[in-house]
C-alpha cells in the first residue's frame, strides 16, 4: 500500500499539534462553541446523542496490520471496545470525549492515519473496489487513482469550502462496487480502442432527500488529464452550486437544473482554460505512487489447492463459507475472502477490539496483512492462499467473524440511526436486527440469494436506502418511529433509485414484510433472477399487494 | 391531552459530551434528577444562565416532559434514547445505572416530535 513520506507524517503530526492547542483554548474558553465547532468538523469530531464521535478516514479503504491495530487499541482505550465501519469505508467511534480527541489524533498520526476532511463542505475519502489490485476483472489498480486524488484533494485550498460535501468513487471493474453512480462524481476506469487508460466521468449522483442516478459527461477522459479535468468539474460547481440553500448545495441539483449536457459544456469550457502542465499529474509522479501499489510477496501456486478442496468437501461450515464469502483472485491458488461484520446479532458494520486484532492478526498471517473496508460494511482479507482457507475460517469462527452471508438477506446496511446520530428520526439497527433474525436459516438465505436491503434513520440516506434492492427509510410520524419501503433500487453498475412500496410500517411489521416480499420474489422468480431481476420484470404490484394484503 | 407545561433542560458537557441536565443551577447526570419547569418563566431563565455557561456545557435546550403512570419522561423518542443510552447496546450510556428510574424511562411509551431539533444540519 501507500507509503507516507517525510513530509506527510510532518503535516500529520503539525496538524494534530494545531487541534491539541484548539481543543485546549476551547477548554479554557478562549474560543466560542460557534468558533470552535468548524475546528472540530474539520478533524471529523461531531457532537452525537451521547457523547462526541470521531470519523476516522480511510483512504479508500485500505488499511494495513499496524492500522487495524491501533484502531482496536484507540477502542479500547478511549470508547467502549468497539468501532463502527461506514458506508463511505471510514470507522467512526461513537463515545469520545473532547479532552482525549488530541491524544486520539496522536495515536492516529503514528500509524499514518487521521481525520482530515471526514466531514466538511470539502472532499472526502474517495470510495473504490475493496477488491483492488487483487481482482482479475479490473481494468486498471484503482487505488493509484484514488491516492492520486487523495493527495490532490488533501487541503485543497480551491475546494476546503465547496457549496456543500463532495464525494468521489473510482471503480474499475464491469461489477461495481463501489456505488459511483450516486457519488458526487464517479469514475469507471476504461480502455480505449487504442488501449490507452481513461475514466468515463459521470457527475451528478446522490442519495439524500433528493436522490439521482449519476449521469456520463465524459465517455472516455484519458487518464493522465484526470486531476485538471477534476478541477474543471470542481471549479463549475464551486462558482455555480446553491450556496443559498443547504438542500439544494450539492452538484446534483445543479447538474440537474443545468442539466448533464450543459453542465458538461461549462466543464469543457473550464477546462480548456486551465493549464494542463500545471494541473495534471506528472508521469514520474503517477509511476511513483503506482509502485506503491505493487503487490509483493505473491507466490507461483498451482490453480487448485487439493488441501482445500478436501477440507471444503469434509467441512459443511466451511463448503457454506466458501460459497458465500470466497472469491476468485487473479492470482492461481489465491482467493479474495469477504469478512461479514453481519452476524445476526451484531450491529451492523461493528467490531470490537478484540475482532479488530484478530483480523490484524489473521490478515498478518494470511492476507499479506493487508485488509480492506467495503461500502457494505464489511471487510475484506484481499489475498489468501487457497491452502490457508481451512485455517482462516477457523480463526474467523474463533471470534465470530465467519457469518457466510455476504450480499444475501442479512447482510444488510444500517446507519447508527437513532440510537446514535443526533440527525436521525428513527432507528436503523434493531430493525437490520429483526430481519436478520428472521432469516437465520442459512439455507433459505441461500435460496433466496443475492439481496440488498439498506437501512437508513433520516433521509439523509447514509445507510443507502435510495439504492436498496430492498430499502428502508425510518421516519417520524407523529413521535413515532415509522418505516418506508422502497423496492427496486441498486447501488451497482445498475444503478437506479428505489421507488416506494406503500405506506409506512412500524419496526415490528418491517421484518414479516421483508419475509412477504421474498415469498412473492420465490414465487415468481425465473431461472437465475434475483430479487432485483424478478422484481424489474413484475413491478410493483405483486409486492405491494402482499405486504398490504391485511389493509384491505 | 393535558396542556400542562413540564419541561427540562438538557445540554450535553463540553469537555465529555455527557448528557446532562439542569437541576437547581447544577448538571446532573440522570434524568430522574432533573429540575421540571412548570412555567415558561424560570425555563427561559435556565436556559440563559446554561449557555452562559460556555465552558461547561454545549448545546442547551429545553424539552418537552410528560407525566404518566410510569413516572415522568422526555416526551420525544429521541430524548428517552439520550435520557438511557442506545438500544443496541444495554450496558452503554445512562441505561447502565438500571434501578426503578431507568426501568420507568424504559417503559415510557408515546411521544412527539422533539422541540429543539430544527435546522439540524447546521446544528450538527
Amino acid at each position: 500500500m501507500y507509503r507516507y513520506d517525510a513530509i506527510d507524517k510532518e503535516f500529520l503530526t503539525d496538524r494534530s499539534n494545531e487541534f491539541r492547542h484548539q481543543v485546549g483554548r476551547r477548554l479554557a474558553g478562549e474560543l466560542s462553541e460557534d468558533q470552535f465547532k468548524p475546528l472540530r468538523l474539520m478533524n471529523g469530531l461531531y457532537l452525537q446523542l451521547h457523547a462526541y464521535m470521531l470519523r476516522v478516514c480511510i483512504p479508500y479503504g485500505t488499511l494495513n496490520v499496524a492500522q487495524v491495530r491501533r484502531l482496536a487499541w484507540i477502542a479500547r482505550t478511549y470508547d467502549k471496545g468497539y468501532g463502527h465501519f461506514t458506508t463511505r469505508q471510514n470507522i467512526q467511534f461513537h463515545w469520545i470525549k473532547l479532552r482525549d480527541a488530541p491524544d486520539i489524533l496522536d495515536a492516529l498520526a503514528e500509524v499514518n492515519l487521521h481525520a482530515i476532511q471526514t466531514s466538511g463542505n470539502c472532499i472526502r475519502n474517495t470510495t473504490s473496489d475493496p477488491r483492488a489490485g487483487a481482482t482479475a476483472e479490473e481494468i486498471d489498480d484503482p487505488r493509484v487513482w484514488s491516492e492520486a486524488i487523495r493527495q490532490w484533494s488533501t487541503l485543497h485550498p480551491e475546494f476546503s469550502y465547496l457549496p456543500r460535501k463532495f464525494k468521489i468513487a473510482v471503480t474499475a471493474s464491469a461489477k461495481d462496487r463501489t456505488a459511483a453512480r450516486v457519488h458526487d462524481i464517479g469514475l469507471a476506469l476504461r480502455r480505449g480502442r487504442d488501449g490507452t487508460l481513461g475514466f468515463e466521468v459521470m457527475v451528478g449522483g446522490g442519495m439524500g432527500r433528493t436522490p439521482f442516478i449519476g449521469q456520463t459527461i465524459k465517455e472516455f477522459l484519458p487518464a493522465t488529464r484526470l486531476l485538471s479535468y477534476l478541477e474543471a468539474v470542481l471549479r463549475v460547481y464551486n462558482r455555480a452550486g446553491r450556496r443559498d440553500n443547504i438542500y439544494k448545495a450539492r452538484i446534483k441539483i445543479l447538474v440537474s437544473s443545468l442539466g448533464a449536457e450543459e453542465f458538461g459544456r461549462q466543464v469543457e469550457e473550464e477546462w480548456a482554460q486551465i493549464d494542463a502542465a500545471r494541473a495534471d499529474l506528472p508521469d514520474t509522479e503517477l509511476a511513483r505512487i503506482r509502485a506503491a501499489f505493487i503487490q509483493p510477496g505473491l507466490e507461483v501456486l498451482p490453480p487448485v489447492s487439493d488441501s482445500y478442496e478436501a477440507a471444503r468437501a469434509a467441512n459443511p461450515a466451511l463448503a457454506r463459507f466458501a460459497r458465500n464469502n470466497v472469491s476468485a483472485h487473479k492470482a492461481p491458488g489465491y482467493a479474495i475472502v469477504d469478512v461479514s461484520l453481519k452476524a445476526h446479532d451484531a450491529t451492523p458494520g461493528d467490531a470490537n477490539s478484540d475482532q479488530l486484532e484478530a483480523i490484524a492478526d489473521l490478515a498478518e498471517r494470511f492476507s499479506l496483512g493487508d485488509i480492506r473496508v467495503t461500502h457494505e460494511q464489511n471487510l475484506v482479507l484481499p489475498h489468501v492462499k487457497q491452502s490457508d482457507l481451512p485455517a482462516l475460517f477457523e480463526g474467523l469462527v474463533a471470534v465470530g467473524l465467519a457469518t457466510p452471508n455476504i450480499n444475501l438477506v442479512s447482510d444488510i446496511i444500517a446507519c447508527p440511526g437513532l440510537d446514535y446520530c443526533a440527525l436521525a428520526n428513527a432507528r436503523a439497527i434493531p430493525v437490520a436486527q429483526s430481519i436478520a433474525q428472521r432469516f437465520l436459516d442459512a439455507d433459505r438465505a441461500e435460496l433466496v440469494g443475492e439481496l440488498k436491503i439498506k437501512i437508513s434513520g433520516c433521509i439523509n440516506a447514509c445507510g443507502h436506502h435510495h439504492v436498496g434492492h430492498i430499502g428502508i427509510l425510518g421516519v417520524d410520524k407523529k413521535g413515532e418511529e415509522y418505516y418506508q419501503l422502497t423496492l427496486g433500487g441498486s447501488g451497482a453498475e445498475d444503478a437506479s433509485i428505489g421507488k416506494i412500496l406503500g405506506p409506512g410500517l412500524n419496526a415490528d411489521q418491517v421484518a414479516p414484510a421483508v419475509d412477504r416480499l421474498v415469498e412473492v420474489y420465490l414465487a415468481e422468480r425465473q431461472g437465475e433472477e434475483r430479487f432485483l431481476d424478478t422484481y424489474r420484470r413484475i413491478g410493483m404490484t405483486p409486492f405491494k399487494e402482499a405486504v398490504y394484503v391485511d389493509a384491505h | 391531552m393535558s396542556a400542562e407545561f413540564l419541561k427540562a433542560l438538557t445540554a450535553n458537557r463540553l469537555g465529555e459530551g455527557d448528557v446532562v441536565f439542569w437541576s437547581s443551577g447544577q448538571w446532573v447526570e440522570q434524568f430522574a434528577d432533573a429540575e421540571l419547569f412548570t412555567e415558561e418563566a424560570p425555563a427561559e431563565a435556565a436556559v440563559a444562565l446554561a449557555k452562559a455557561q460556555n465552558r461547561t456545557v454545549v448545546d442547551a435546550y429545553l424539552i418537552d416532559v410528560t407525566r404518566s403512570e410510569q413516572g415522568v419522561a422526555p416526551v420525544s423518542y429521541r430524548e428517552r434514547l439520550r435520557a438511557l443510552g442506545p438500544t443496541n447496546e444495554l450496558g452503554h450510556g445512562k441505561q447502565a445505572l438500571g434501578g426503578a428510574a431507568i426501568a420507568a424511562l424504559q417503559a415510557a411509551s408515546g411521544a412527539a416530535r422533539s422541540t429543539g431539533r430544527l435546522d439540524l444540519i447546521r446544528r450538527k
